[in-house]
C-alpha cells in the first residue's frame, strides 16, 4: 500500500506523527505555515531577519514542546500563541533599543521584492516610503498587546474569539486593545489619511 | 497622498469602540443594526469610519520575500531542528553524569559510608572518659587532709596530757 503524502495529510494527522517523532511530519508543518508565520513576525518587527529570526524561534518551541499539544485547539492556535509570546518577548527586548536603530531597520530591509505593473513615480516612491516609516514608528508606540492585537486582526483577519484564544485572554480584553491601537494610530497617522 | 487640511471629525464618544468593530465586522446583531441607524444621521461617526477605511489598510506591511530567501528559510529551519533534536534535556545531561560504572562506583560508595560513618559516629567508638573531677572537691580535699592532722595533733596534745596526768597517779599510790 503506498504512503499517503504529506500533502494530503492534515494538521492533527501531522501533529500526531511529530509527537511519536517523525521528523518529516513536524517539516511538513513547517512548509505549509511558514509564511504565515514569517508575515506575522515581520509585521511585528517590521525587519525581515528578525521577522525570520522570531518564526523560527517559534517553530523551533513548537518542537520542542509538541509532546504538550493535547488538540483542544487546533493546531495553528496553538502555534499561534507560541509565535505571539515569542513576538512579545521580542518587543520587551527591543524596547531598550534606541527608536532611531528600528527606522533605520525598516528603511534597509523592507525592500519590494516585484516589479509593480505600473512603476511609481520616484516622488511617490519616497512619499511611500515616508508613509512606511511613519506608520511603523506609529505602529512602534502601540504597547506589545495592542499592536499584536491590532496586527492579528488588521493583518491577519483573525476574528475576535480566535484573538482571545491566541493571546489567551477575554474577548472584551481584545475588544479594548484593538480600540486602543486603532484610535492612536488614527492620530499618529490623521496627516495621511 | 496629500496632507489633510481640515481636522477629522470625531465620532461620538460611546460609539468609538462599536465603530471599530463595526469597520472589522466584529459587531453583533443588535449593535449592528443600532450603529448603522446612528450612521445615517451622524456625519462625525461616518467621517471617523472613512478615515479608518482609509488608513487601516494602510499599516499591513507588505514584503514578498523572493523564493531563494524561502528556500534558504527551509534549509536553516532543517539545521535548526537537527540541532534541536541532538540536544538533550537538562535533566538527562546531568543524569548521564551519574552514568553506572559498576566496581569504581561501589568503592566510591563504599569510602563515602566509611568517611560518615567516621565523622559523626565517632563518639560511639572512644572509650568513655572519667568524669571530671569537681573541682571544689580538689580544693576541699587538701583542706580536709590538714584538718584530720590537727585533729591528730590535739590526741597527740591530749597523749602528752594524759602521760603527765598517768605519771602524776602513779607517784602517789
Amino acid at each position: 500500500m503506498a504512503a499517503i503524502p504529506t500533502a494530503q495529510i492534515g494538521d492533527e494527522e501531522l501533529v500526531a506523527s511529530a509527537q511519536k517523532g517523525d521528523r518529516r511530519a513536524f517539516e511538513e508543518l513547517v512548509e505549509r505555515h511558514k509564511q504565515k508565520a514569517y508575515r506575522i513576525a515581520f509585521d511585528f518587527a517590521r525587519d525581515r531577519e528578525e521577522a525570520k529570526d522570531l518564526s523560527q524561534e517559534a517553530f523551533l518551541k513548537a518542537f520542542t514542546h509538541i509532546s504538550r499539544f493535547d488538540g483542544r485547539s487546533g493546531f495553528y492556535t496553538w502555534f499561534y500563541r507560541i509565535l505571539v509570546n515569542v513576538c512579545l518577548d521580542y518587543r520587551r527586548r527591543a524596547k531598550r533599543a534606541p527608536a532611531e536603530e528600528y527606522n533605520e531597520t525598516v528603511e534597509h530591509q523592507v525592500e519590494p521584492s516585484h516589479v509593480p505593473a505600473n512603476p511609481v513615480a520616484p516622488d511617490q516612491h519616497a512619499i511611500a516610503g515616508q508613509l512606511s516609516r511613519k506608520i511603523g514608528a506609529a505602529l512602534d508606540t502601540l504597547p506589545a498587546k495592542q499592536r499584536m492585537a491590532f496586527i492579528l486582526k488588521n493583518h491577519q483577519g483573525l476574528s475576535i474569539r480566535e484573538i482571545a484564544e491566541t493571546m489567551e485572554t477575554a474577548e472584551g480584553t481584545v475588544k479594548v486593545h484593538l480600540h486602543r491601537a486603532v484610535t492612536a494610530l488614527r492620530q499618529s497617522l490623521a496627516e495621511f489619511a | 497622498m496629500v496632507a489633510r487640511d481640515k481636522p477629522a471629525l470625531n465620532a461620538c464618544r460611546n460609539l468609538e469602540e462599536d465603530l471599530v468593530l463595526y469597520y472589522y465586522g466584529e459587531l453583533s446583531e443588535g449593535a449592528l443594526s443600532n450603529c448603522e441607524a446612528h450612521l445615517k444621521n451622524c456625519e462625525a461617526c461616518r467621517a471617523s469610519l472613512a478615515e479608518m477605511r482609509s488608513l487601516l489598510p494602510m499599516t499591513a506591511a507588505h514584503d514578498e520575500p523572493p523564493p531563494t530567501f524561502w528556500n534558504d528559510y527551509s534549509r536553516e529551519m532543517r539545521q535548526k531542528l537537527d540541532l534541536a533534536a541532538d540536544r538533550k534535556p537538562w535533566w538527562q545531561s546531568i543524569a548521564g553524569l551519574f552514568a553506572p560504572i559498576p566496581m569504581p562506583a561501589l568503592a566510591t560508595g563504599a569510602l563515602l559510608l566509611l568517611a560518615l560513618a567516621l565523622t559523626f559516629g565517632k563518639g560511639f567508638w572512644q572509650p568513655s572518659s572519667p568524669a571530671p573531677v569537681d573541682d571544689t572537691l580538689l580544693e576541699v580535699l587538701p583542706m580536709a587532709e590538714r584538718l584530720e592532722f590537727f585533729s591528730d595533733m590535739e590526741i597527740l596534745d591530749n597523749l602528752d596530757l594524759l602521760e603527765t596526768l598517768g605519771g602524776q597517779g602513779r607517784g602517789t599510790a
